[in-house]
């Protein structure tokens, strides 16, 4: 962060003093135009390649703070500061209505509607002339204030950086806070993000928010830069491909390699004159080729040469280190624990339906504080389903849950995991791009005291919080003697290894509930024994209450206190371990029939 | 009377667009938004065909459909074949890779000279309900009719068909009752780049020119059809492009404010807000 002001301030004072000679006023004029598409740049990225949502109308967003600007500063005779903050507003306000209906929903939608918004910037209201003034276009004077005006573009060349500068440390805030792991777990994984407590919408709302208002700065900017824009402007479709293009090959997330690519790709064509034509074909093949051989991009490439991964070692022993006993955060809500024995979870009569199929049928159990509750049944029996249900990933048909009392049917899932149900998936429930610190990070989300706006400028409250977060990762990292493997991604441990991570994540918020989703899927079997210890320290050790789907029968009647067995969406048995595993019923729908002795 | 009519043939060639979309969905989970621009692109072949060495129309089509399903074929091998695994995001900036490819040939080639295509047939044509359509509209709506019966009839009846619905409704399951991947994989690709074809060819006569771009009206019409339709019904990409055809005549028809020009474009932003916020199932699909 120091070096990159460090080059910031410098650099800006380097091409004012030492090179006014070198660089002619058209030269200026280019770079500053450069950085305007370097800012936008970093607002694509920050869109696509932290929280992976496309937007192809990134050029519409840019129109909309250039013609913004050029309202304030032409017609309103305001200050070029105003304009920028006019263009700024406008377009996280354009964002939001664009954004709301496409980003309710999952998949690309918003890839669609920006689209059509970028179209609809492009053949209607900038050909409009109530908006864009026609072929007259609209100025963008440089006004200081009142009629004082610099025209300088080495001047202008110092404010561009130090925007920049003030994008740069907006987006590093992004990346460092509960904002930037959020949405990185939405791009890879929403049921995940939404388990872990964060409201998913929301965030790719304020991912697309954030987006649009850089990119509305950096189209301001680059008015002020060339002067007026007007309905011939290049805000059309193909300027958001070119940016699709830059940010993609110079490799998503990557701040830098965004900032210099636009750069480059404005600038050196610029310098050399005749380039444009065929720099987008191989463009085009280079964003082909990146994506479908190289996801990471030139920057990744680049990374990667220079530090080789260390070579993977395969040994998984099976021995599990303890679950630790982590520090108990103070939550939000602080809700007195209710007494051992007294219902935690209640479900009451839950139906589940997937078209045709009923795939939980009227199912009815009860998890008591201070016990570990099985969950058994063959495959498809809808035990996952259920599952889904309580933690709020489907919606039920019909039915109650009640957790401490109340009614949570009706809540979203990350409301319930904030009321203190955490879950595992069968899939391993984490966030496996990120390293293992930034899981723990991720995990302690719904702990934040600070709200998004504090975390963009890091206030105290923020910085303070993220401090804290660190050294109860650092704690729990410790604890599980994972020190060394730190910062290494999710995905490059062992199967044994990522469920403790998990199991061990969701714990940092200490919730009442655990529900663990086949906790030994993936494990060598020495370290599924050591599984079982694992369990009854939850319950006994650490004193939380457990909800646990298994196949390896032994392990639940193991450690289980009460058994539900599930089949075809039905409960067809429950009792105590012991029952169960003498019940026919249970027997026959395991083994098919059961042997008549 | 005329908006509806005249609707109904723009809609039915959206609708080979919303058909070419709907099926790499379903089969892929991407959304192609090449689908308009690779038919675009072999457009010129049809030029070339007819303008430079005198053939008729037809060779010149047959050129361009199979140029498209080169297209196709080569960019599921090279492309999406590569990227089974990878996340449905990047597979469509990589189609967003072939639409940009496109444009950028179109430009490098194609750019600064007007090409004007002679429509398939030169007169002719019969009045219904009032309304004149020349032979070039009544080719469309047969040309739409014959494809999309033909499509509808391979998957449903033949074995290979079946597979490619099995596959795009669960491509684990179909792929251990044997369904070959790799193969349906290419056959929706190539599909799709011979849909992009025919759906330019048919909508040309109406647009006159060919020029980078100037057919990204039809993709827009496409990508929104597709969208009514629910992105993962066949049937709902077809009624979808009916919708949006006839809508997008009604306005052009009816609702011109002088101010704002192409309001039409606008019109399909509010239908596909409109379908996100009421119904972002589209009009045939199921919610999941």
């Amino acid at each position: 962060m120091l070096t990159a002001a460090a080059l910031f301030i410098a650099l800006p004072l380097a091409t004012e003093h030492a090179m006014p000679k070198l660089l002619e006023q058209h030269h200026y004029l280019n770079l500053d135009v450069g950085i305007a598409i370097a800012i936008a740049a970093v607002s694509l990225n920050l869109l696509l390649g932290y929280a992976g949502q496309i937007s192809l109308g990134h050029a519409a967003l840019l129109a909309a703070g250039a013609f913004a600007s050029g309202i304030v500063t032409s017609r309103w005779h305001g200050s070029m500061v105003l304009g920028l903050l006019f263009a700024v507003v406008t377009t996280a306000a354009l964002s939001l209505i664009v954004g709301l209906p496409a980003l309710r929903l999952r998949g690309l939608y918003l890839a669609i509607v920006t689209l059509e918004f970028g179209l609809v910037m492009q053949y209607s209201v900038l050909r409009s002339t109530v908006f864009s003034g026609g072929s007259a276009g609209i100025a963008l004077p440089r006004r200081v204030w009142g009629n004082r005006f610099f025209t300088d573009n080495a001047v202008y060349l110092v404010i561009s950086l130090l925007l920049l500068l003030v994008v740069w440390f907006l987006d590093v805030n992004v990346v460092r806070t509960r904002i930037g792991r959020a949405f990185r777990t939405i791009r890879e994984n929403e049921s995940v993000a939404q388990a872990f407590g964060i409201p998913v919408t929301r965030y790719k709302l304020l991912a697309f928010v954030l987006s649009g208002a850089m990119a509305g700065l950096a189209g301001a900017m680059y008015g002020h830069a060339i002067g007026f824009v007007n309905n011939e402007s290049p805000f059309n479709f193909n300027q958001s491909l070119q940016l699709i293009i830059i940010v993609v090959v110079a490799g998503l997330g990557h701040r830098l390699a965004a900032i210099l690519a636009g750069l480059v790709y404005w600038v050196f064509p610029s310098f050399i004159s005749g380039l444009h034509q065929w720099a987008y074909i191989i463009g085009a093949l280079a964003l082909m080729d990146v994506v479908s051989r190289h996801p990471e991009g030139l920057a990744g490439v680049w990374e990667r040469r220079r530090r080789p991964k260390p070579a993977d070692d395969d040994d998984d022993d099976g021995e599990l280190p303890a679950l630790p006993q982590l520090p108990a955060p103070v939550r939000a809500v602080q809700a007195e624990s209710l007494p051992p024995g007294s219902p935690l979870l209640e479900v009451d009569g839950v139906s589940v339906r997937f078209g045709g199929l009923q795939a939980v049928d009227g199912v009815q159990l009860t998890v008591p504080t201070g016990t570990i509750v099985g969950l058994i049944g063959p495959n498809g029996a809808g035990k996952s389903t259920l599952f889904n249900a309580i933690s709020g990933l489907v919606r039920t048909e019909s039915g109650r849950i009640r957790f401490r009392g109340r009614e949570i049917q009706g809540l979203r899932c990350d409301q319930r995991a904030r009321l203190g149900i955490a879950r595992s998936f069968q899939q391993v429930g984490l966030a496996k791009d990120l390293s293992i610190r930034d899981n723990f990070l991720l995990a302690q989300h719904q702990l934040a005291g600070y709200s998004d706006g504090e975390a963009l400028l890091m206030l105290p409250r923020a910085s303070r919080d993220e401090e804290t977060f660190r050294t109860r990762a650092d704690k729990a990292i410790a604890a599980l003697g994972f020190d060394e493997l730190a910062n290494m991604p999710v995905r490059n441990l062992s199967g044994g290894q990522q469920r403790i991570v998990e199991i061990a994540c969701l714990l940092v918020t200490a919730p009442d509930l655990v529900m663990l989703d086949e906790p030994s899927a993936g494990m060598a079997p020495a370290a599924a024994e050591n599984l079982a210890a694992r369990l009854r320290d939850l319950r006994d050790v650490l004193g939380r209450t457990v909800l646990l789907i298994e196949h390896n029968v032994p392990l639940v009647l193991d450690t289980c206190d009460y058994v539900y067995v599930l089949d075809a969406g039905r409960l067809i048995a429950e009792g105590e371990p012991h029952e169960i595993a003498s019940n026919p019923q249970v027997i026959d729908a395991y083994f098919g029939a059961a042997v008549p002795a | 009377m005329q908006p509806i009519v005249l609707g109904v043939i723009a809609g039915s060639i959206y609708a080979l667009i919303a058909l070419g979309i709907t099926l790499v969905y379903k089969a892929s989970r991407v959304l192609n938004f090449a689908q308009a621009e690779v038919g675009t692109l072999t457009l010129y072949a049809t030029w070339w065909v007819t303008q430079r060495q005198h053939q008729s129309w037809w060779v010149g089509a047959i050129a361009s459909i199979a140029a498209a399903i080169a297209i196709g074929l080569v960019f599921e091998r090279l492309v999406i074949r590569r990227m089974l695994t990878a996340p449905r995001v990047t597979v469509a900036v990589a189609t967003i890779g072939l639409f940009s490819l496109m444009i950028a040939v179109e430009l490098a080639l194609f750019a600064g000279t007007i090409y004007i295509l002679p429509p398939p047939i030169s007169h002719g044509g019969v009045s219904i309900a009032g309304v004149y359509v020349n032979a070039n509209q009544w080719l469309a709506l047969g040309v739409v009719a014959v494809v999309a019966a033909a499509l509808a009839a391979f998957l449903r009846y033949t074995d290979f068909g079946l597979a490619v619905l099995a596959s795009a409704d669960d491509p684990v399951a179909a792929q251990l009752m044997g369904a070959p991947r790799g193969r349906i994989s290419a056959f929706t690709w190539a599909t799709a780049g011979a849909l992009s074809a025919i759906a330019v060819l048919l909508i040309e006569p109406t647009v006159g020119v060919l020029a980078p771009g100037a057919f990204n009206g039809l993709f827009l019409g496409g990508l929104t059809a597709a969208l009514v339709g629910g992105l993962s019904s066949l049937p709902g990409a077809f009624v979808g492009g009916l919708v949006v055809g006839i809508a997008e005549a009604e306005v052009k028809a009816h609702l011109v404010i002088q101010s704002i020009p192409s309001f039409q474009v606008t019109a399909m932003l509010i239908i596909v807000l409109l379908v996100l916020l009421l119904r972002p199932q589209g009009l045939l699909g199921s919610r999941s």
